[in-house]
Order: structure tokens, then sequence, then C-alpha cells
């Protein structure tokens, strides 16, 4: 049992996804055919053998909160730590990115006083990630730093601007955090940092007590501003998959899931995503059905036609119907002849007969939650 | 302790024998079905959507994985502060123990079990039966009728008749004779070993029973036709849904396909009474691009690259390409690899078959229990080999 309780901001991101992250957190998105995105930061955590975590409230926390219930899925229903829902500050402020802000910390600095662990892990609700965390903590107790950054040697050429890298000596003693400003392309490949870190937890404290009459400051700003005094490192991570903060990340993210070496990365090895348990019957097939490289979750009753797509939970596709390249999420309906192609349908959409739904690649179609076409 | 109405007692002991490889490893309750379900998922549920939070479930024959799948109980919300699962293994008393000997022994060695939650009525349900019913019906008859004990029944095919514990009724469908397994049934209402008795009715049958040397200690053999004899109020509950024995081969084989037709009763589909249970979390299930599937129900984490034809995935299998699988039943994580030809089988939880097997082949002799084939659970069949109709590969004979 790793000395660390933890901490995730399901609060930040701010993009609105097309829709998909307006009624809901970006954390609460559904993602590759079962998941919430929030699945793979809480599961990481838990698969390192933390079992008191935190989870800081977005500004929409009702799909949130129904996901997570008390925990019990992730095995976070327990008599002492377990899940504890950390109100975040600024609920009506949605569109902010509140990466890691000091007043959400400090609106619940009973969290953090309470506990008599040693170190914070502390990470963002809007990663795609299956990580170990125990390699990075004995890192950081070895080198006795005070703030262990993750970070990822970049092969990730898409939008940087939200990117922080790193600079770092032989010993992976951290000298600078700065953003993209003055990067060139070619220089992209150095370290990023991914947005999850390792805190002493009376560290953390002090930072909370000295900061918070700043007002919204970042935990990241704070460190950068203090790099003299504070021991940073940096500790390497190959499991990183990607941040979404855009429609074509959260597409492209997901179709990725039908190559089976990102699968494998993901969710077939020893570390299990998990996720909210709602016992659904088998999927059903019957024998107009003709499914190719999909990737299909249960309890869903397929009657037509499926090529590279994910189709979530209870979903019934009816015969003749067309599903291409597309993101079908849990409880639509598809009525018989329907079509779609580059198409994110939300949550129990229906769909009538001979509708055609299409998309592209660079801007795929999306459908909000419950309607009817 | 709060007192409970009503506590069930599951007979989960069962060897299972019939079912041959598939109980090498697990008690029959705990023989998975239908793909993400285990037998014993039914009655536990039904519990549940009854109403029924205090479940003894007696266990004899390999318990184990039984014990493990169980566990607290939390996975069907019977892990209740008032009640709970509570698995009941063959223990030593004061002056010695015992194994269960027969049904009626095994719940008569719990009497204090019973006793502490000291109920007015007790369930006694069968671990190895595949239905959906609600209980608290079946109670609210038998207190109408100021019943002692209550069957539940249904009615068979008349030709089957004598496979079951047959019973005759009055007008007021009170019980006038039971014959267990009749030569000559003279009805087709068939008793589905789920009995509601009054617990003082019970026990004192039970201890009557214990003292009785020449007894099988057995509810349909013995407690029954002797309560009757005594002259005790004993009524038939009529169930009209879709009740099935899974109890050899064949039967778990049909009652297993039945679920791919489409009038099937067993609606595992219906939202408003679920069956629970306690999956592995599995990723969802991956069709590749040269797979078929046609007339099929496909668990999470299967990897399915070949041709599954009106067959039964259940979670974890992995179909490799150029596999064709027809009619058959494949457990939890079973691998089947490229080439291999499966037709009419049940092939054991994790069971291996290598490249371009052939399971299920036509052999030159009429094969046993109707063709199937079963491949027990953990087995490995080498590369190449095939495997005639009917057969059972199982440990001691090797192929």
């Amino acid at each position: 049992m790793p000395n660390a309780i933890g901490i995730i901001f399901a609060n930040n991101g701010y993009a609105c996804l097309q829709g998909l992250a307006q009624e809901r957190p970006i954390a609460a998105v559904p993602f590759g055919g079962r998941y919430r995105i929030l699945d793979f930061a809480l599961s990481s955590m838990v698969n390192s053998g933390i079992r008191t975590i935190g989870v800081v409230t977005p500004h929409h926390y009702r799909p949130l909160l129904d996901h997570l219930g008390a925990g019990k899925d992730w095995f976070l229903d327990r008599k002492a730590g377990g899940l504890f829902i950390l109100p975040g500050v600024m609920h009506s402020l949605a569109g902010n990115n509140h990466t890691f802000c000091i007043k959400d910390l400090e609106h619940n600095i009973e969290y953090l006083k309470k506990d008599f662990v040693e170190n914070v892990v502390i990470s963002c609700g809007d990663q795609i990630f299956n990580m170990n965390i125990i390699d990075a903590l004995d890192f950081h107790n070895d080198k006795q730093a005070d703030v262990t950054l993750i970070y990822k040697e970049n092969d990730y050429f898409g939008d940087l601007t939200d990117e922080m890298f790193l600079e770092m000596d032989e010993d992976q003693k951290v000298s600078s955090i700065r953003d993209q400003k003055g990067l060139e392309w070619t220089e992209s490949g150095r370290p990023h940092y991914v947005n999850i870190l390792i805190i002493k937890r009376e560290l953390l404290l002090d930072i909370v007590g000295r900061y918070s009459s700043f007002g919204c400051m970042s935990l990241i700003s704070i460190l950068t501003k203090n790099m003299e005094v504070l021991k940073i490192y940096g500790s390497p991570t190959r499991s990183v998959i990607g941040t979404i903060s855009t429609i074509n990340d959260y597409f492209d993210q997901n179709m990725d899931l039908l190559d089976q070496e990102v699968r494998e990365r993901l969710w077939l090895g020893a570390d299990r995503i998990h996720t909210k348990i709602v016992d659904n019957p088998p999927t059903q097939y019957t024998l107009k059905a003709k499914v190719s490289n999909s990737l299909i979750a249960s309890g869903c009753s397929i009657a037509g036609e499926v090529l590279n797509s994910i189709i979530f939970r209870g979903v019934i596709l009816e015969k003749g119907c067309r599903i291409t390249n597309s993101i079908i999420m849990s409880k639509c309906h598809i009525h018989e002849n329907a079509q779609m192609e580059y198409a994110i349908l939300d949550k129990a959409v229906t769909v009538h007969e001979g509708n055609v739904l299409k998309g592209s690649l660079s801007n795929p179609l999306v459908v909000h939650k419950s309607s009817v076409i | 302790m709060r007192k409970q109405e009503c506590v069930a007692m599951l007979l989960a002991g069962g060897q299972g024998s019939r079912l041959g490889g598939l109980t090498w490893k697990r008690a029959k309750p705990a023989v998975s079905f239908c793909g993400k379900y285990r037998i014993i998922d039914f009655s536990l549920s039904n519990c549940t959507n009854s109403n029924i939070n205090t479940v003894g479930v007696l266990i004899q024959y390999k318990p184990f994985l039984l014990n493990s799948y169980i566990g607290l109980g939390s996975a069907w919300n019977l892990d209740n502060p008032n009640g709970g699962v509570h698995i009941l293994p063959p223990f030593l008393g004061d002056s010695e123990g015992s194994w269960y000997n027969g049904t009626a022994n095994a719940v008569y060695q719990n009497y204090e079990y019973i006793d502490f939650y000291d109920p007015e009525y007790v369930i006694i349900l069968s671990g190895d039966h595949v239905y959906k019913m609600d209980y608290s019906l079946m109670l609210k008859f038998h207190k109408e009728k100021s019943s002692e004990i209550t069957l539940a029944t249904i009615e068979v095919p008349r030709e089957e008749a004598s496979r079951f514990g047959i019973l005759t009724v009055d007008g007021d469908a009170r019980i006038t004779k039971f014959t267990e397994k009749p030569a000559q049934p003279d009805s087709n209402l068939a008793s589905m070993g789920v009995y509601i008795f009054n617990w003082s009715t019970l026990k004192q049958a039970l201890i009557a029973d214990a003292g009785d040397y020449q007894s099988e200690n057995d509810f349909g053999k013995n407690i029954i036709p002797q309560q009757l004899n005594l002259g005790k109020r004993v009524y038939a509950y009529q169930f009209d849904g879709y009740w099935r024995d899974v109890g050899t081969i064949e039967s778990y084989y049909h009652a297993n396909m039945e679920s791919l037709s489409d009038g099937h009763f067993l609606n595992i589909f219906d939202p408003k009474f679920r069956i629970f249970s306690n999956e592995d979390i599995l990723p969802p299930h991956f069709v590749g691009s040269t797979a078929e599937i046609k007339n099929s129900l496909v668990c999470n984490g299967c990897i399915v690259h070949g041709k599954v034809y009106n067959s039964i995935l259940a979670p974890g299998v992995y179909v490799g390409e150029g596999v064709q699988i027809n009619d058959s039943i494949l457990l939890p994580y079973v691998k089947v690899h490229d080439g291999s030809v499966i037709i009419n089988a049940i092939i054991g939880e994790n069971a291996e078959i290598m490249n371009h097997c052939v399971v299920g082949a036509e052999g030159r002799f009429a094969p046993d229990q109707e063709g199937i084939t079963v491949i027990e659970d953990y087995h490995i069949i080498p590369e190449g080999s095939i495997i005639e109709a009917g057969m059972n590969v199982n440990r001691t004979r090797t192929i």
C-alpha cells in the first residue's frame, strides 16, 4: 500500500466537445464503449494501491456523482479512507480552466489535513491513460523529492497550446517548466508534463496556506515560481495516451481503440480499468448482423451493419441500418435502414427509419443527448 | 439481530456429476450459463427481486470457486446489514460432525442458523435451476391458503413427467398425492424443487426425519410424502414462467441454446427483473475485420476474428482467424486458435483449442448425448486434433 492519497481534479479541461461536455464535465464523458474518461485516472490510482481518493467536482457534477456513487466499483467504499467528494469552488464559472487550482484545495483543506500519509498524488480527470504510479512513487522517495512531475517523451505533434515542457539535468532534476512559446516545432520532441504529479503532503499544505489569498492560482505556476527552493524531479511514463480537449481528440482516441496494440496497452494488461457496473446481458447478434472491426459493449441487440465503430452498452441496431466510423453511446436506438458515417451519437438518441447522418473525419457530426431524428 | 419473516436456504452442494468435465473444478451452481451468468445467479437474483435478504447457501462439493464467486453477496445486492448471504459448509458440532447426507439433512444440520433469525417461513431453493420467479407472490399464496407447506409447481410435457416429482391436486390446489419420478404419472404437474415451509412445521419434520434411519433425508423423497401422510396442509403454487433444470449435458446445452431463440421466455433483457452476476471487469468485445457473427450472444472481453454462428461466447473468449464455430457454447476465457472448427460442442472454462483442430467431427459410430461434445475446463487440445462428436474430453481419457 503506497504512502499516498490521491486527488483527481475532475474540473479541469474546458472544451465543450461540440456539446458532449455541455451538460457534463469532460471527466464524465463516455469513452471506449463502457467507460467514462474519469475512470482512467481513478483506476490508475486504485490499481496503484491508493485507497483514499478525493475527486474535485466540476461545474456540472450530477453525472459525475451518478457515476461514482459510493465508489464501490473502484473498491473505494471503505471504513477508513475511500472516495471523498471535494466540492470545487466557482461552480458558476464553467469554461475556465482550473488546472490544479489552489482555491479548490483550500476549500477542501480538511481532506489534506486529516490524513497522515506523506505524499499526495494529483491527477487531472480528462486524460486517457492506464498507468501504475508505484514506480514514480518509489522514484519520488529515492530522490527525497518535494515534487515529482510525470512527463512523457513527446511523440504527439498535435496542438501544443496547453502543453508544459520540462528541462532536466542528468539526475532528472527539473530546472525549468515552460510552455510552448518560443519553441520550434522540431523541439516538440522534448519531455512534456502530463498533468500528473506527486507532492509531499506537508509541502502542499504549506503552499495552500501561503497562496490561498492570491485567488485562483494553479499549483504548477506556484511550483514554477519556487523552482529554486524546491526539489522538483521528473519521472517518465510510457503509458499516457492523451488528453481530450477537442472533438477530434475524442473521436481519434476512441477510434485508436480499434488498434489491438492500443487496447493491449490501455486495458488488456494486468491493471484493469474499472467502471460502474450495470449488469447487462450479453450482446445479441441476429442472423442479419454484419459487424467488422468494431468494439461492442454488452447488452446490445445488433441486426444491422457495423463497420469501424464503437458501440456502447444497450444500443439497439435494427435491420438494414448501417453504421460506419461512428461512435454510438449507450441506449441509442437506430431504426431500420438508417445510415451514419463519422457520427457521434450521445446517449439515448433515437434515429428513425431511413435517416442518413454524415460527418467527416475532420469534422464528425455530433448528435445531442436524447435527440430524436 | 432483526427477526426475518422469511429465510432462504439455497441447496448448492450437489456435485453435478452428470455435467462431466464442467464440474471438474467447481460445484454445479458455479457453472457458467448463457454467457455471462453462473447458474446460481438466477436463484440469488430471484431472492433479491423477491425482497428476501437472508440466504443460507449450503455447500459441500468443491466449494472454493463458488465461495469466492458469491463473496459477500454484494453483486446481488444481498450485502444487507440485517441479513446477507451466508455460506454454510458441513461443520463439527459438540459430539460429532458429518457430511450433508441429503438435502433435508443439510437443512437439519443448520437449524441453528435458521433459528437465529427466528423466521415465520423458510423457503428451500435449489442452486441448479434456471428461472426467474418472484418468491414473494408464492409466499402471499402460502399465507392466503394458510398453508403449512407450499410447493412451486410447473406443467411439464406428459412424456417427460416421469423425470420429475409429480403431484395431484384438488380443486383448491391442495396436494393430495405426491410421487417422486413415477413410472405412470397421473398428472403433468411437476414440483420445481422450491418449497415454502412454516418454520415450525419444517423444524418438526426435520427432527422426525433425522430420527428415521431408513430415510434418505431428501425433501422430495421423504419430507414431502411424510408430511402429506400426516395430513398437513400442503398446497401447490402454480408457476407459469420459464424454468429449466440444467442437471445434464443435454438439458444444459438446450437451455443455453434456447436463449438464442426469439420467443425466449427467460427474458434476460428485462430491466424490471434483472439477473445480477458477479462479473469480471472486462472491456467491450472486439470484432475483427475478418469476423462474422450471426444469431449469437457475445460477452465483454471477447476478441473475435473468425466465424461464429448460433453460438454463445462467454466473457474473455478468443476466437482466432479462420475459425468456425457452429451451435456451440464457449465458457469464460476459452481460446480457439486459428483454423479450428467447433461444431455442436461445450468448451469448458479456460480450455484452449490449438490451431487446426476439429471438435465435434462426424465419427464412425452414432454419437452419445445427442452428439454434443464436451471439453473439460482447463483442457488444452493439441494442434491438429480431431475430436468426434459426442465425446467427453477430460483428464482420465487422453486423446
